[in-house]
């Protein structure tokens, strides 16, 4: 299965959690600072919201704790 | 023992910016705060400079409302000091006037917005109904389902996060004593002037007493100004109110007035940070004893009524909040009296004692302070006091 | 009561001590609901594979082989009404209180359940610690690490250096290595235990020499691979472009100050793992009386010994009460849940109490060894931050931003009121990540106790979510789940449902 990130398409394995999956790609800011600055997962359960992302339009989903569905739309979370 | 001119008891928007124009004036101050600067209500409040009669004051009624309007040379002369004042310490402040707009969704409402306008010019304050179409041009944000709008040019906001212990820096600059964790357990009358004791906790948890003399005691001290009342006798009939506030994660700017409802409680702005927040007087619950009594010391419940209602009414009026976080709803306590007017004034019987209390005293707070200020020095307020003063009450306050 | 009970005992958190509360209170017929981010029951500690995965038998981590029993009781457990993938928003009142009124939202969307006691059971997370650079892409928990490879196989980089102090470090570097990660250096705060520690550990042991042997088997297999293990040694910066490059390590004294040189290592990442902080959010927001007990990872909840909190049906189990391991965690959970069940049903529960109680009271034994042979030196590692080291993470408030504020305001001196002037705390993360570093500074500022200082008030939702779920909070969506259970407890009837 496949979703996409910031429009880019990214591979994944059914189970998968989106950070896993970004992770996995190789992906650098899973989330953005105000300042622009990348972030990846913390702590991968839940409690830091670097891995932060916007998944169909949802904001401030936390990555680390969403299975990958097909075809789901993902973009960095960037607080402002 | 430590000689002052005056005790401001009480470290919110109130006590600091009365200290600060005290200190400005020359006076000595010291000013005492059980907890910490801006601990409480004045952090804990909406930030509101709103001048329009609020949902509270409309919702009983014309009479009930002119009631309140009663209030208004106070709300122009906030208006102007919160102006003054945002000029002089800048960001701090963070006040910002940019105009404020009270909701009507039904032709019942946008009645009354009409007549809360006529009376509101009356009193002066500038205030205009916006239609439909002009709403849009204004707030493009507002739900299609607005259909009329007051709008107040010199409302808007001011940091709670930062205003109160603003003014405090700039007293203490000015030479005033400001001292936190210091608890006013006594307060009696001794010779011309007053004696203050307090007790303070010390870096290693010790309780230091001290004993203070000032010639006027002035009491900024929020829900806890009933409690100092009783010290020298008084019964002051305000009642204790918890309400909550929410606040989501930054969002872009988008908002850029204060947003009311004239039908229900809603209270709706954006911080400079870019956060919302978003009140409007949902309730909390205090918590009390087993006699009913409130135990001010204890955070008040959040009632899952108010959670609801409150993000249902701003969902309605602004629907793009649907989809940005919330980040924390929290409760904090506020005073009333039974007339929803503040309370004023000098302390009847009690010469060198002036108090104020009785909600909106952030809004209200710069005038409060130099109200107070101009009570300490012996000089005639620029407002006419009489129907805020405490003495409005009669003897019934007065139990010593 | 106008609306009907979701059940008799909400349980917030599936890890040890969640997963044996609700068996304990599903097993004297009490109606139980538990709430769990993740989708399997397990907790941090014994997370799972998702069920997607080809199926490989799960292995229990060091010293705990009753793991895997555990986690089948209550994955079997369909008496019980397990809601995955939900988050616990917090504790919510109504003007006539009779019960428990816990906020949640999952995938049915929000909801509102109905208790008549609330268990909270919501695990620790990796004490953050603001070293140089630790804002970077690369820098993770090794709890992240571990969760990361152990229930998603995903390896977080190929060079990597683990500093930290907590002995779960060198199991984590030993995974690493096993799953073909480059582990460059192990560096450790302390020391090696000195014979003396060590001795006085060993009326603790009994029970544990399971941990204890896979530890040091980690350690003969990380040496024998060429692994270096620094002892003193703590990570001083995490360097690089938008990823970590390089990080620094020092060599330390007894109370983790710098002693010589910083030397430079190259490394693609940098898992930081100094111990564990109690997640003790929904407690403070419900009201619950917390305590200082650094040793035991900080602000902890306050309890009786059948784990009840000071707030009337709120009881309080694992390491929200004080990081102690699974152990201590399975034995406080079966405590709770007898609490629960004597408190609402009336039944006789005297034996199975007091062997519970002598469990729990084994399992402090060794937690408490470990608490005080790992306790973190916090100013040490809050004096890692340099003045432009970030601290806040999500408000990015540098600790120079802090002390300026504490300067500033001299009358300031406690942790809610610098929350309140400088913001840091008041992003997403609600202030976990920053908490006990603006605690540690505040004290050292002041010249006050951590205890004096307090921690910062946790409000509603302890998790942030779009505003539009709290406008749906209204019943709940997915009452009735757990109807089918006819085993009605005795007591049932007495709160008027």
């Amino acid at each position: 299965m496949s979703f996409s990130f910031n429009g880019q398409p990214v591979a994944a394995h059914a189970g998968e959690t989106l950070a896993a999956a970004l992770m996995a790609h190789g992906v650098e800011g899973v989330s953005l600072t105000r300042d622009g600055e990348p972030r990846q997962p913390l702590c991968n359960m839940g409690t830091c919201f670097d891995c932060a992302v916007t998944v169909d339009g949802r904001s401030l989903v936390r990555s680390c704790l969403t299975p990958v569905e097909d075809g789901m739309e993902v973009h960095s979370w960037q607080n402002h | 023992m430590i000689r002052t001119d005056v005790v401001v008891v009480g470290g919110g928007l109130l006590g600091c910016a009365t200290a600060w124009t005290l200190a400005r004036d020359g006076v000595g101050v010291v000013l005492l705060e059980r907890d910490q600067i801006n601990a409480h209500a004045s952090g804990q409040n909406a930030g509101s400079l709103h001048f329009q009669l609020e949902y509270r004051m409309v919702e009983r009624g014309l009479e009930a409302a002119q009631v309140a309007a009663e209030a208004m040379p106070l709300h122009l002369d906030a208006a102007a000091r919160w102006s003054e004042l945002g000029e002089a310490f800048g960001p701090s402040l963070g006040v910002a006037q940019t105009g404020g707009l009270m909701l009507a969704e039904t032709a019942d409402q946008a009645r009354v917005l009409e007549a809360k306008g006529d009376l509101e010019r009356s009193h002066g304050l500038d205030v205009r109904l916006l239609s439909g179409d002009e709403i849009r041009d204004v707030a493009p944000y507002l739900s299609p389902s607005i259909v009329a709008a007051a709008f107040c040019p010199i409302e808007g906001k001011a940091d709670t996060r930062t205003a109160a212990p603003a003014l405090a820096r700039a007293a203490a600059d000015l030479g005033a004593q400001v001292s936190t964790r210091t608890e006013v357990v006594g307060l009696r009358r001794v010779g011309r002037g007053w004696q203050v004791s307090t007790r303070h906790t010390d870096a290693v948890g010790n309780q230091v007493g001290e004993e203070i003399q000032a010639d006027v005691v002035l009491l900024a001290a929020g829900v806890w100004t009933q409690h100092l009342g009783q010290m020298v006798g008084l019964d002051l009939p305000i009642i204790p109110l918890a309400l909550q506030m929410n606040v989501t994660a930054r969002t872009p700017k988008f908002l850029p007035h204060l947003v009311q409802h004239a039908g229900e409680r809603l209270s709706l702005k954006q911080s400079q940070d870019g956060t919302v927040l978003i009140g409007g007087g949902w309730p909390a619950r205090l918590r009390r004893d087993a006699s009913g009594r409130p135990r001010l010391s204890e955070r008040p419940h959040l009632l899952h009524d108010s959670v609801v209602g409150n993000a249902r009414a701003a969902l309605r009026a602004v629907p793009r909040l649907a989809g940005i976080p919330l980040l924390r709803t929290w409760v904090g306590m506020t005073t009333v009296a039974e007339d929803q007017l503040p309370v004023v004034g000098p302390v009847p019987g009690r010469p060198g004692l002036f108090l104020a209390t009785g909600g909106s005293a952030f809004t209200l707070g710069p005038t409060f302070a130099r109200v107070l200020a101009d009570l300490a020095q012996g000089l005639e307020p620029t407002i006419d006091l009489a129907p805020y003063g405490p003495q409005r009450f009669g003897e019934s306050i007065d139990v010593a | 009561m106008a609306e009907p009970l979701t059940c008799d005992v909400a349980l917030v958190g599936a890890g040890p001590a969640g997963m044996m509360a609700a068996l304990t209170a599903a097993d004297h017929g009490l109606r139980v609901t538990v709430v769990d981010e993740q989708r399997r029951p397990g907790g941090q500690i014994f997370r799972q594979r998702p069920p997607e995965f080809p199926h490989q038998p799960w292995t229990p981590p060091a010293g705990y082989p009753w793991a895997s029993s555990l986690l089948e009781r209550a994955e079997s457990a369909t008496d019980i009404d397990w809601r995955f993938q939900t988050t616990a928003l917090g504790v919510v009142h109504e003007e006539r209180d009779d019960g428990i009124l816990l906020a949640t939202t999952g995938p049915g969307g929000s909801a509102l359940l109905r208790a008549r006691r609330l268990v909270i059971a919501t695990g620790a997370f990796d004490m953050p610690v603001p070293v140089p650079g630790w804002t970077l892409p690369g820098v993770m928990m090794a709890g992240a690490v571990q969760t990361l490879l152990k229930s998603q196989q995903v390896l977080a980089a190929e060079r990597l250096v683990l500093a930290g102090s907590h002995p779960l470090l060198l199991l984590v570097a030993d995974q690493l290595r096993s799953a073909g990660a480059d582990v460059a250096e192990v560096a450790l705060a302390r020391g090696l235990p000195t014979p003396r520690e060590a001795l006085g550990s060993l009326g603790a042991v009994p029970g544990h020499l399971s941990l204890l042997g896979d530890s040091a088997r980690a350690v003969a297999r990380l040496v024998a691979g060429g692994v270096r293990i620094s002892p003193r040694t703590v990570v001083t910066a995490a360097h690089g472009h938008r990823h970590v490059e390089a990080v620094s390590l020092t060599q330390v004294d007894r109370q983790w100050r710098g002693v010589g040189q910083a030397r430079r290592v190259e490394a693609d990442a940098l898992v930081l793992g100094y111990g564990f902080q109690p997640s003790a959010e929904l407690a403070r927001q419900a009201g619950c009386a917390m305590r200082w007990d650094s040793p035991a990872g900080g602000w902890v909840v306050a309890h009786d010994d059948r784990m009840a909190t000071d707030v009337p049906g709120v009881y309080a189990a694992g390491e929200p009460v004080g990081v102690s391991g699974a152990e201590m965690a399975r034995s406080q959970g079966r405590l709770a849940g007898l609490g629960v069940v004597s408190d609402l049903t009336g039944h006789n529960v005297d034996v199975e109490l007091e062997e519970a109680d002598r469990s729990a009271r084994r399992a402090r034994r060794f937690a408490r060894v470990v608490q005080r042979m790992f306790a973190p030196q916090r100013e040490a590692l809050a004096d890692l931050a340099g003045s432009d080291t970030v601290v806040c993470r999500c408000e990015l408030v540098s600790r120079g931003a802090i002390e300026q504020v504490l300067d500033a305001n001299p009358g300031m001196s406690t942790a809610n009121a610098v929350k309140l002037e400088c913001r840091s705390g008041m992003g997403p993360c609600q202030g976990r990540y920053c908490e006990t570093t603006v605690g540690t500074l505040v004290a050292g500022r002041t010249g006050r106790p951590v205890a004096q200082v307090g921690h910062f008030t946790a409000h509603f939702p302890i998790k942030p979510v779009p505003l539009s779920v709290l406008g749906e909070l209204d019943g709940d969506v997915t009452s009735g789940a757990c109807a089918h259970r006819h085993h009605r407890a005795e007591g049932s009837q007495e709160s008027g449902e």
